[in-house]
């Protein structure tokens, strides 16, 4: 695995190792602040663990019981180390879904809750995140850093659990290990399906997740899905303002930028601006521009307009031309060309990582 | 119309489309969704926003919100 955390708008290739050192800080933080300690917290207040329940387990776990083995770089060049730490985020990402509220279930926490008390909905709670500065070099020296801290932390409250009688060490390894499954991309599949074969579309476009269900995909089971579609006239953009609310399940691994507050709030103060810059994306005046603002509810993607010269091309090729951004509609699908360009160099976006529920 | 405020409803309603107006575009009626949330919310609409009025932007673009029934007054079919 590589790059999964690096995706960027229209880049998925290694060339940029700023933008990739960019996305495992944002992602880091993200997970930290807002997935992670926010359940802490939440715990904590309710004594389903305590203070000392985590120095104690600070104090008694073992290096073998520790779920996360680190493995040393696979070299010392510049692209082995973000590789590194994008594989560490990855395991870290995964450590917290070891431990979410579905997988623990007598902790009896739903997501709503983990929203209020990460301060969604009132300032007063937010988490700080850290700020990055200095050198690459410097970013990434502190990455491995804060990577290693969390890590450690996450690691004893999972200790903590298992102390407390909340889960056993078999039960959480065995859903580690489900964990490290790989999951196909249905993005791809699901779209190049939709421009081929009409009935579908119309089905998806009207059921939703009932039309995947038909297809054999995965259908996921996060909220009402809703897929909206981009036509001569209409483009689409999806955005949660308040928080990230992303058909995860279908699509995998939300891009750190979605989840950015920067996207979220310009999206609707500045449309037009904010696509232009963020993913250079023009949109003609003639098309009216649809953006809806996803609520938890309900999860959206865009069903993006069939590229100029596919006539006749296979699903499977099809699905190749669809990129995780043009199902945000920060992006169109690619032209063949543009695919043959980018595979030409490498470039291929690897797909998003779908985790299992 | 949706409400100024309204402390006891959903609190995943948007500020910018607090009392505005807007028009019903989906209705999707009352969604379980208990991994997400306790109980059961109200049904739940789509609601299209012109973009001018929720923002600075003057053009024809528009936002959609799933906006949930407590929060919304003077619901008309369309005419």
């Amino acid at each position: 695995m590589s790059g999964k955390h690096g995706h960027k708008p229209f880049e998925g290739h290694m060339h940029d190792y700023e933008a990739h050192i960019k996305a495992v800080e944002e992602d880091l933080e993200y997970y930290r602040a807002k997935r992670f300690e926010p359940r802490i917290f939440y715990l904590l207040r309710r004594g389903v663990v305590t203070f000392s329940d985590l120095l104690k387990a600070r104090m008694a776990l073992k290096r073998k019981n520790k779920f996360f083995k680190p493995r040393k770089p696979q070299g010392k060049n510049i692209e082995a180390r973000v590789r590194y730490l994008e594989e560490w985020l990855d395991e870290y990402v995964k450590g917290i879904a070891l431990v979410s509220a579905h997988a623990v279930e007598s902790m009896d926490m739903v997501t709503e809750d983990n929203r209020k008390e990460r301060g969604d909905y009132d300032d007063f709670f937010k988490l700080k995140k850290k700020e990055h500065h200095g050198t690459l070099e410097r970013r990434m020296v502190n990455l491995e850093q804060d990577l290693k801290d969390y890590q450690e932390l996450l690691e004893v409250f999972i200790q903590a659990l298992i102390n407390r009688g909340w889960s056993t060490r078999n039960e959480l390894e065995q859903r580690w290990k489900q964990l490290h499954e790989e999951r196909p991309w249905a993005g791809g599949v699901i779209v190049a399906k939709a421009w081929t074969d009409p009935e579908f579309k119309q089905a998806l476009l009207t059921t939703g997740r009932e039309a995947l269900r038909e297809m054999g995909v995965h259908q996921g089971k996060v909220g009402k899905l809703v897929v909206v579609e981009n036509t001569d006239s209409v483009h689409n953009v999806i955005v949660c303002t308040l928080c990230s609310c992303y058909p995860y399940d279908i699509l995998g691994d939300t891009p750190w930028w979605y989840k950015h507050e920067s996207y979220r709030t310009k999206i609707v103060q500045n449309l037009r601006a904010c696509v232009e810059e963020m993913f250079q994306l023009k949109i003609p005046a003639s098309k009216e521009v649809q953006v809806y603002d996803s609520t938890s509810d309900v999860r959206y993607f865009v069903l993006p307009q069939r590229p100029a010269g596919t006539e006749g091309m296979s699903e499977e090729k099809l699905a190749k031309l669809v990129t995780v951004d043009s199902l945000i509609g920060a992006g169109y699908a690619l032209e063949p060309s543009q695919q043959k360009e980018s595979e030409k160099f490498g470039a291929t976006p690897e797909a998003p990582r779908v985790r299992p529920d | 119309m949706v409400a100024a405020e309204n402390p006891t409803g959903n609190p995943r309603t948007p500020k910018y489309i607090r009392g505005k107006r807007g028009i019903v575009g989906l209705v999707h009626g009352v969604l379980e969704n208990v991994r997400d949330h306790r109980g059961i919310h109200q049904p739940l609409y789509t609601v299209r926003f012109d973009l001018s009025e929720v923002s600075t932007c003057h053009d024809q673009d528009s936002i959609w919100v799933d906006v949930h029934e407590e929060w919304l007054s003077g619901v008309r079919p369309d005419s």
